[in-house]
């Protein structure tokens, strides 16, 4: 990957005419109650204490979310244009590929889940936890495009190969766990399932499309939107494992002659078999984490000092909740432009956020991050532009 | 300069170390719901219950023979056959050319039979015919008979050579046949006789018979079991030393037993119409530290002679000797006491010790049996010292330590006992046969003597809970672990003195128990 990526802008350097590179890194993970402390450590290693997770209990509501979304990806805008007559309708189209690779995964859980998880059965004698919902997914890619981008409106559109290297979707739809407080019985009620992807098997296609659109009017501050929309599209992934679960078991204290009698791997499988656990092997096609961006664009050379900025992005998942933000722009100096605001939704609740755009000559360096203050999680964005 | 920098950079390289995730979590696990009685026992008359207290009524059958026990037939075959001294011709259909009777003996030892009844038990007949025509062979067992018929065996063999006779063989049935071995004057024993008699084919060639044609018979007499025999019965002594394991005596590694005084019979009964000697030679009993305790008593050692039994097939009674064993005259209290789980017992039984003085008029009939029964009643109270039961368990867990793991666990047991006896209960973890680590209940599992009657059903109860916490350092060895011990020091405490005394099992006596194991958990993903 890093190596395409300097040949891009090795071959960026070199060729003349008007051509540009993008190169974005983001990273973003987020949620609604779980504190910061937690995802850090499945990230950068270390133990969890309890008062972390006790925090983190205290917050949560009965259904919650936690995502983690990162990548990068190259745009190079090459210098060559369609080979048509000056005519017609896409002769000023250029050449335009991109390489890049996403991860996404979103987790929808229940208070009780994470209870569960985290403290252990103990806490809970006598209580009935309801363990839905429970939505797991998380989704590996790396894609190659082409396509065609339009250097005076900056629109463009790509078609991706798409190779998902990993894959994982899990849901409960009905759980609940008792343990009686006087006899330790344990009461397991489950119906789910989950499909777990070989890795470096999956193929698919997916359109990248960037539109920008806006007033007609000639004047210096206009509006202009961008439509967005990234990773539209499907994969098939020929082999994965199923598992499914649906039914009811009931651990509770035996005779000493049963104990005598068994071994602890067929309580083990006595238990899958109580809970109707099914396992295959089959293909299924899945859709990629599209997402959708609709947004004012910042208009760079502004005449006001101060100008506004918002907008709404949905992602094709139903862990991620739709993502809005609002905020304002302003113009500091000619080489530094910055914009605070706040943002809901997504996987977390309301924070704030904030970027600032850097300019030298015809290069540009966006920083920005939707997790400033308010935050349960972190948030960076790295944009880099070069035009020559 | 350069220095500084390497520094930083191997600094921001070992910041990006990542160590495992980890968090710890608290389960607990229902283990064991169990109610231990001596209820289980009451159906097969071990335990009876006797004005509210517990008798141990041990009447067991130690001992019983039957007559297959007594005469054992091994599978004996006997055979007849014909061989001409010379050639004839011109044999004509329909020629009788053998007629022979012939006495077998019975190899039964010392044993002298004159008279039997097969209960089971078959006869496989095996028949050659080398002639060059049919033969009618005609086997007869002149003593041997059924319904008072005799047993007769007839059969047409067909055609066959001096190179490859025809071979016939088929089996029979003898149940119920009846069998006189004492001859054709009837004054011997194991005698068997047979009878063979050839004849041609009445619609066959006219043949000749040559010299070196063998016409032969065999009857193999297979798995023969009797209901009846009759004769003398031999006088050879069945000379037996029996070792037996008394379940869980072997466990007890420490502490003492007291029980109240008892008693205890042996019944001999004969069945059999012969004289018989039985002689216990020696009765020890060797417990878990290696102590070896003898029962003594005079019924130990000197040989005991039984009368015949009288009587006939509907009439039959046994002869009976009647042993008994007390405080006053064996030592039988102590020998229960040694808890010895190694039973030896050297005996002897004879018939006939004074050889065949009824002149070969021995009789055992099918129901006829030779029993020996040892009945005891032991009021079930004792006095228990620190008896200590002990018993290894092997232990095959192993957890990875750089994965989610039980860092700590705890044994919680929820206790009811109806029991006399208070209980401490120890654990050894060992290694290669050496003890790694000791982990002590925290508290004593109480008697029932410290606690109140029951009004619901009128027993004397205590409840207790007893907690065994398993600390860190042995699931940290937990994989180099091989054996784990478990040691349980029961007392019949007073709770007034302190001391251990004479505590009786309450009628309906159970311990309840309640086992479940918290765990503490290292969650590694």
């Amino acid at each position: 990957m890093y190596r395409i990526f300097f040949i891009f802008l090795f071959v960026g350097n070199v060729l003349l005419g008007q051509q540009s590179i993008d190169l974005q890194l983001m990273g973003h993970y987020n949620s609604t109650g779980i504190v910061r402390q937690i995802p850090d450590a499945f990230f950068y290693g270390g133990t969890i204490d309890s008062a972390a997770i006790d925090k983190s209990y205290e917050s949560l509501k009965q259904r919650n979310n936690f995502g983690l979304l990162m990548g990068g990806y190259v745009i190079w805008k090459s210098p060559w244009k369609l080979p048509l007559a000056k005519d017609k309708l896409l002769a000023e189209y250029q050449w335009t590929f991109s390489i890049g690779a996403q991860q996404y995964t979103g987790l929808h859980f229940s208070k009780d889940a994470f209870g569960l998880l985290f403290k252990g059965g103990l806490p809970y004698l006598g209580d009935t936890l309801q363990l839905n919902p429970l939505l797991l997914e998380s989704t590996s890619f790396s894609k190659v495009g082409i396509g065609l981008s339009n250097p005076s409106t900056a629109s463009s559109i790509l078609l991706n190969f798409v190779q998902v290297q990993n894959h994982f979707a899990a849901r409960l739809n009905q759980a609940t766990w008792f343990q009686d407080d006087q006899t330790a019985q344990i009461s397991l009620d489950l119906d789910g399932t989950s499909n777990l992807g070989s890795p470096s098997l999956g193929f698919g296609l997916a359109l990248d499309i960037d539109y920008r659109f806006g007033t007609d009017t000639e004047e210096v501050d206009e509006q202009e939107f961008q439509l967005l929309v990234q990773n539209l599209g499907a994969a098939y992934i020929p082999s994965h494992q199923s598992y499914a679960l649906n039914g009811t078991m009931q651990l509770s204290a035996m005779p000493i002659s049963w104990w005598q009698n068994k071994k602890l791997d067929e309580l083990g499988q006595q238990i899958l078999d109580s809970l109707g656990f099914e396992k295959k092997v089959q293909s299924s096609w899945i859709l990629m984490p599209a997402s959708i961006l609709l947004a004012k664009r910042i208009n760079e050379e502004p005449i006001k000092k101060i100008q506004a900025y918002y907008g709404a992005q949905m992602l094709l998942r139903q862990s991620y909740t739709p993502f809005v933000y609002a905020g304002a722009h302003i113009k500091a100096k000619q080489f530094w432009q910055t914009g605070v605001g706040l943002a809901y939704g997504g996987f977390g609740g309301l924070r704030a956020q904030a970027y600032s755009i850097l300019k030298f000559n015809n290069k540009q360096l966006i920083l920005r991050s939707d997790n400033i203050t308010l935050h349960n999680g972190a948030s960076l964005l790295i944009q880099f532009r070069c035009e020559f | 300069m350069r220095l500084l920098k390497l520094f930083i950079i191997v600094l921001l390289l070992a910041s990006c170390k990542k160590e495992g995730t980890q968090w710890q979590t608290q389960w607990l696990l229902p283990l064991v719901n169990d109610t231990l009685s001596l209820a289980n026992y009451y159906n097969d008359s071990t335990l009876i219950q006797n004005a509210g207290q517990i008798e141990v009524n041990l009447t067991r059958q130690v001992l019983d023979l039957g007559l297959a026990d007594l005469i054992k037939i091994p599978d004996t075959t006997i055979s007849q056959s014909f061989q001409s001294n010379f050639t004839v011709n011109n044999v004509t259909p329909g020629f009788e050319f053998v007629n022979a009777t012939k006495t077998h003996n019975l190899d039964l030892s010392d044993i002298q039979l004159k008279k039997v009844r097969i209960q089971n038990g078959q006869i496989l007949l095996k028949i050659k015919n080398p002639l060059n025509t049919a033969v009618l062979f005609k086997i007869e067992l002149p003593g041997v008979s059924l319904n008072n018929q005799p047993f007769v065996y007839t059969y047409t063999l067909a055609p066959g050579t001096i190179q490859q006779p025809t071979i016939n063989t088929e089996t029979i049935s003898l149940a119920g046949y009846e069998i006189d071995l004492s001859g054709a004057q009837s004054l011997e024993y194991n005698k068997l006789q047979s009878k063979l008699t050839l004849q041609t084919d009445p619609n066959g060639p006219t043949v000749s018979l040559f010299n070196n044609q063998i016409f032969e018979f065999e009857a193999l007499f297979k798995e023969i079991h009797l209901d009846y025999a009759k004769g003398y019965f031999g006088s050879q002594a069945m000379i037996a030393n029996k070792q037996f394991t008394l379940p869980f005596m072997d466990k007890i590694v420490g502490g003492s037993l007291a029980l109240p005084p008892m008693q205890m019979s042996i019944e001999i009964s004969n069945g059999f119409k012969m004289a018989l000697r039985a002689q216990i030679e020696q009765l020890t009993n060797t417990n878990a530290q290696g102590v070896s305790y003898s029962l003594s008593a005079p019924s130990i050692g000197p040989s005991m002679y039984l009368a015949p039994a009288i009587g006939t097939w509907n009439t039959l009674q046994p002869s009976t000797m009647l042993l008994t064993f007390d405080g006053n005259n064996s030592n039988l209290q102590n020998y229960v006491e040694n808890l010895g789980a190694q039973q030896d017992i050297h005996y002897q039984i004879q018939p006939n010790p004074w050889g065949n003085t009824s002149a070969g008029n021995d009789e055992a009939f099918a129901h006829s049996r030779l029993k020996v029964k040892v009945n005891a009643q032991i009021p079930l109270a004792l006095n228990a010292d620190g008896l200590t039961l002990q018993d290894t368990f092997d232990l095959n867990i192993t957890q990875d330590l750089n994965k989610s793991h039980v860092n700590a666990a705890k044994l919680i047991i929820d206790a009811t006992n109806a029991f006399p006896l208070a209980s401490d209960l120890v654990l050894y973890f060992l290694k290669n046969g050496q003890v790694w680590h000791t982990v002590i209940a925290d508290a004593q599992l109480a008697s029932a003597a410290l606690g109140q009657i029951d009004p619901t059903d009128g027993l004397l109860k205590k409840k207790s809970t007893v907690q065994i916490s398993l600390p860190q350092s042995v699931f940290i060895d937990l994989n180099d672990l091989d054996q784990v011990v478990v040691s349980a020091a029961f007392s019949t405490t007073d709770p007034n003195s302190g001391l251990a005394i004479d505590q009786a099992i309450q009628a309906g006596a159970f311990l309840a128990l309640q086992m479940k194991l918290q765990l503490q958990t290292q969650i590694k993903p």
